[in-house]
């Protein structure tokens, strides 16, 4: 089984005080075996939502109007909750950004990881659960002693560990990491996103990362995706996004990085905002902050272009590479 | 002279009502000079004390102890300033839409801050004064952006909206606290040129508070790194950058996350934690891959070691 | 704007309405009492004890007055009772508990103590204890009831203007030059008082039923028609004429739920406990 993960035609929407909001519009992708994926966009992206699609855990407002997702073969779109809750966790698992709401704050880490087992594994044995308890500690760097201590007593950077511990001891196939070290320092984050790295490399780990840094996407992925307004605007190889973007909005949003205002020049950003979700778009969603935009790209929705080893939703991508 | 000067400041708060003795050390003697004019970048991470530096410094809250001189006043020991002086120092903060009163409209929110200092004769003057920053800040029409609420508005129109409150006001100091650090990637450079543009023209002299590196790089001209309440190095920009020297200030630039460049990572255990009540020695030198006996005993001070480029580290000053 | 939005969630809550609706009925009868009494409340007829009929919906009383008359006539003093005495105690308590967060300190210090120590005092008795030594009159009883039951708002408001203060915006318009009562009176107090008012829907179902219970004990004010005083009349009669105290009753529990389902509304939209999710990314 090559591909793991099949996103096809996904449309999810969610309601909010009383209007339709497309979070996410007719998106396509794929992830292969060995392949981490970065999904990267701004807020009111989707990018998030798109990740809860695909762990079947979209809050009570939103839900899936069009579209399918396979993931390692199982119809999410089609599974019950029950059916779902017996492999979430399993079969595939997520890190979430705010590790403290994800755990008990009453119960110790190791009662919580053990717990997270023998649900799925009800006859495996203590000294099983204990070895795989302390492997998984081992791959995080984090002290075995930790299974002894409430989540308060850990600070940040040894929760979100903690969470990734948590995350990988049922052996999944498929991890996706929302947001997982935007809320830590900078010290920290370099050195999970360091551990990740490993992880991935060693485990040969397939997955997404849900992240609006870009940053993060450069250490860790080999793959990138774009998001805005709810669609893909450009997907590829990491190297290929991030030295030498297509679309406009990955140009834009890449120069935006303040890094690239070397030599007394001023940081370039993307000027006005985001669409109205509630609202019908039928041309390309970065038309109206396009720099490039023509009459077609309000009109028309642009299709995925193969080009340079890349899929580019835009119009205009031969006059823009030049 | 320097504008802002500061001198051993120290603001601790008491962890219990009863027990005396403990506290948190947020700011644990800072001496800092912010020259007219000047942007000064204050770098560390969360926990380190730069935002109630900040917070000090801009006369919103007291200090435990020490002194604020601005502009050869002193300041120190009380928050009730005069109008004026409060007109010379002004401050922004992370969230936008916090920073503005939810009941009121921008236009209210833009108007009293000029009717208090008695800028422009009436409202019709005053609205000519909003009028041309709203249209610098690119917030066109304008009269469309004032009439609207706070939570009508984007994060990145607001946040520019109170960068023109506070510089409407032509402060001669101004604080900066993350104010980019909770907006999209892509709408921070309206933010950030705005308030470069305001502040240059008005040759205000501003902190620069923020965790990230790149962007404090970019903003400031002189750029102080904070750890655990204390200024552990601080010079000019570029030789922070080029030749940093404190091993705090090494490995946070080893961690800074960037898009192109691979900097070799400084090993480094534990996490940034707290100064509770006495303790001997640096503060850095339980995690630092570089420290000796002596760093655990003897609390290193700021010493020069190139033209306006101090560092506070035992083993630095020894290769003096 | 924010208030539309805030009216909008309060008739999403059931309760709300039906407070709102009952609350409306009552305001209409005390308004326009002349109109809708059919009679006058103290004009004594020779039906005594008469039970209900059309010519006295309600029935008569012992010295034949229409018991309807005198409970629409009564539904103004019960209101007055519960808007004053709520409103005064409101009053003070949002501006002791504002003034005492925002100052903190010393001043914060005395208040609380005297907060707490008031919050510990029966207010029913004291009450008593005051109609005792200066004689009943309805204005004395809105005075008491709002003098003594203040110190709950206050304390909700000190809390209030204890998160306020920490906001950006209260510390930006210090900055911005603005001074402390500027900032009490456009900032702190009209941002936080929201779940002083209500408490003050509750309080006045409490000042209403505080009326009651005194006119019932024969310590109201006896120059006034208000509902426990007919309950108080009817004793007697209750055996055999139960119109004259099951009606005015009836119009008792109605105002005290109706406020008590009002704050219930006004919690659910001061509190969405339903938080939709917000789409961050």
């Amino acid at each position: 089984m090559d591909e793991v993960l099949v996103i096809e035609n996904l449309t999810v929407v969610y309601t909010k005080n009383g209007k339709r909001i497309k979070a996410v519009d007719r998106v396509d992708l794929k992830v292969n075996q060995g392949d981490m994926i970065g999904i990267v966009g701004e807020s009111g992206s989707g990018k998030s939502t798109l990740a809860h699609a695909v762990m079947g855990l979209l809050p009570s407002n939103g839900f899936i109007a069009e579209g399918k997702i396979r993931l390692l073969g199982y119809e999410i779109t089609r599974l019950n909750d029950d059916e779902m809750r017996k492999i979430r966790w399993k079969e595939f698992s997520m890190v979430f950004q705010k590790s403290m709401n994800a755990l008990s704050p009453v119960h110790k880490i190791g009662e919580q990881m053990k717990e997270a087992v023998i649900v799925h594994e009800p006859e495996i044995g203590e000294t099983e659960v204990e070895s795989r308890m302390k492997k998984v500690l081992d791959m995080v760097n984090l002290p075995h002693r930790v299974l002894k201590s409430y989540p308060h007593e850990l600070s940040g950077g040894m929760m979100q560990r903690v969470m990734i511990a948590l995350a990988l001891i049922n052996n999944p196939k498929f991890v996706i990491f929302d947001e997982a070290t935007t809320a830590l320092d900078v010290v920290t984050q370099g050195q999970i996103l360091d551990e990740i790295k490993n992880l991935v490399e060693r485990l040969s780990l397939t997955g997404m990362v849900i992240t609006h840094d870009i940053g993060v996407v450069a250490e860790i992925c080999n793959k990138i995706a774009v998001m805005y307004a709810g669609r893909i605007v450009e997907e590829g190889p990491k190297e290929k996004i991030l030295y030498d973007p297509l679309h406009p909005y990955t140009k834009a949003l890449i120069s935006s990085h303040p890094e690239l205002a070397e030599g007394g020049g001023r940081m370039r950003g993307i000027p006005g905002n985001l669409p109205d979700l509630s609202k019908e778009i039928k041309g390309c969603v970065f038309a109206e902050r396009c720099p490039h935009a023509e009459k077609i790209c309000f009109d028309d929705r642009p299709g995925f272009v193969k080009i340079s080893g890349r899929k580019v939703a835009c119009f205009k991508i031969k006059e823009v590479e030049e | 002279m320097s504008l802002v000067k500061v001198e051993k400041l120290r603001k601790y708060f008491p962890l219990s009502k009863f027990r005396r003795g403990r506290f948190v050390k947020a700011v644990d003697g800072v001496d800092l000079n912010v020259e007219k004019g000047e942007i000064l970048g204050i770098l560390g991470e969360s926990g380190c004390g730069k935002s109630t530096l900040g917070l000090v410094m801009s006369r919103l809250e007291l200090e435990t102890s020490g002194r604020i001189l601005f502009d050869g006043k002193d300041l120190s020991g009380t928050l009730r300033l005069n109008t004026e002086t409060r007109r010379r120092i002004q401050i922004i903060f992370q969230n936008p839409y916090d920073s503005f009163d939810p009941r009121l409209s921008v236009k209210t929110s833009l108007l009293t801050p000029l009717k208090i200092h008695k800028i422009g004769k009436n409202d019709e003057e005053r609205l000519k004064i909003v009028a041309e920053y709203m249209e610098k800040a690119g917030l066109i029409p304008y009269d469309d952006f004032l009439r609207r609420y706070p939570h009508e508005l984007s994060g990145g129109q607001l946040q520019r909206i109170s960068v023109l409150r506070a510089m409407m006001l032509k402060p001669d100091f101004l604080v900066a606290d993350e104010c980019v650090s909770m907006l999209d990637v892509s709408v921070r450079a309206e933010v950030i040129n705005l308030l470069l543009d305001l502040v240059e023209s008005n040759s205000t002299a501003t902190m620069f508070i923020t965790h990230d590196i790149s962007l404090g790089k970019y903003v400031s001209n002189r750029m102080a790194v904070m750890y655990l309440g204390k200024i552990v190095e601080i010079g000019k920009t570029e030789d922070i950058m080029n030749n940093p020297l404190h091993p705090y200030t090494r490995i946070l630039m080893s961690y800074s996350p960037s898009l192109f460049k691979r900097i070799e990572r400084i090993p480094v255990e534990g996490e940034v934690g707290s100064v509770v009540g006495e303790r001997k020695g640096c503060y850095f030198a339980g995690r630092c891959p570089f420290s000796t006996k002596a760093c655990f005993e003897i609390q290193p001070s700021l010493v020069e070691v190139e033209d306006g480029h101090h560092v506070a580290c035992l083993e630095v000053e020894k290769q003096l | 704007m924010k208030l539309k939005e805030f009216w909008k969630r309060y008739f999403e809550h059931p309760y709300g309405v039906a407070g709102f609706v009952i609350f409306a009925v009552l305001l209409f009868m005390a308004i326009f009492a002349p109109l809708i009494s059919m009679g006058k409340p103290n004009e004594m007829s020779g039906d005594i004890l008469s039970p209900p009929s059309l010519k006295y919906p309600f029935g008569t009383d012992h010295l034949g007055r229409s018991v309807y008359s005198r409970i629409v006539y009564g539904t103004r003093v019960s209101l007055s009772v519960g808007f004053v005495a709520a409103g005064l105690s409101a009053l003070i308590g949002i501006f002791i508990g504002a003034f005492s967060g925002y100052f903190g300190g010393m001043v914060d210090e005395v208040m609380s103590k005297i907060i707490d120590s008031f919050l510990m005092i029966p207010v029913f008795f004291l009450i008593l204890i005051i109609v005792a030594i200066f004689g009943s009159n309805l204005f004395y009883i809105m005075l008491v009831i709002g003098l003594t039951t203040w110190p709950r708002n206050a304390r909700i408001m000190r809390a209030q203007t204890l998160s306020l203060k920490e906001r950006a915006f209260v510390k930006v318009a210090k900055s911005l030059g603005e001074g402390d009562l500027r900032i009490l009176m456009t900032h702190i107090i009209p941002n936080g008082m929201y779940p002083v008012v209500a408490n003050s829907a509750l309080q006045m179902g409490g000042a209403i039923l505080a009326e009651a219970a005194l006119s019932f004990l024969g310590l109201g004010d006896p120059n006034i028609t208000s509902w426990g005083k007919m309950i108080n009349e009817a004793r007697t009669y209750m055996a055999f004429a139960w119109w004259t105290i099951v009606f005015p009753g009836i119009f008792i529990i109605l105002a005290v739920v109706a406020f008590s389902f009002i704050a219930d509304g006004l919690q659910y939209a001061l509190y969405p406990k339903l938080k939709e999710v917000e789409e961050s990314g």
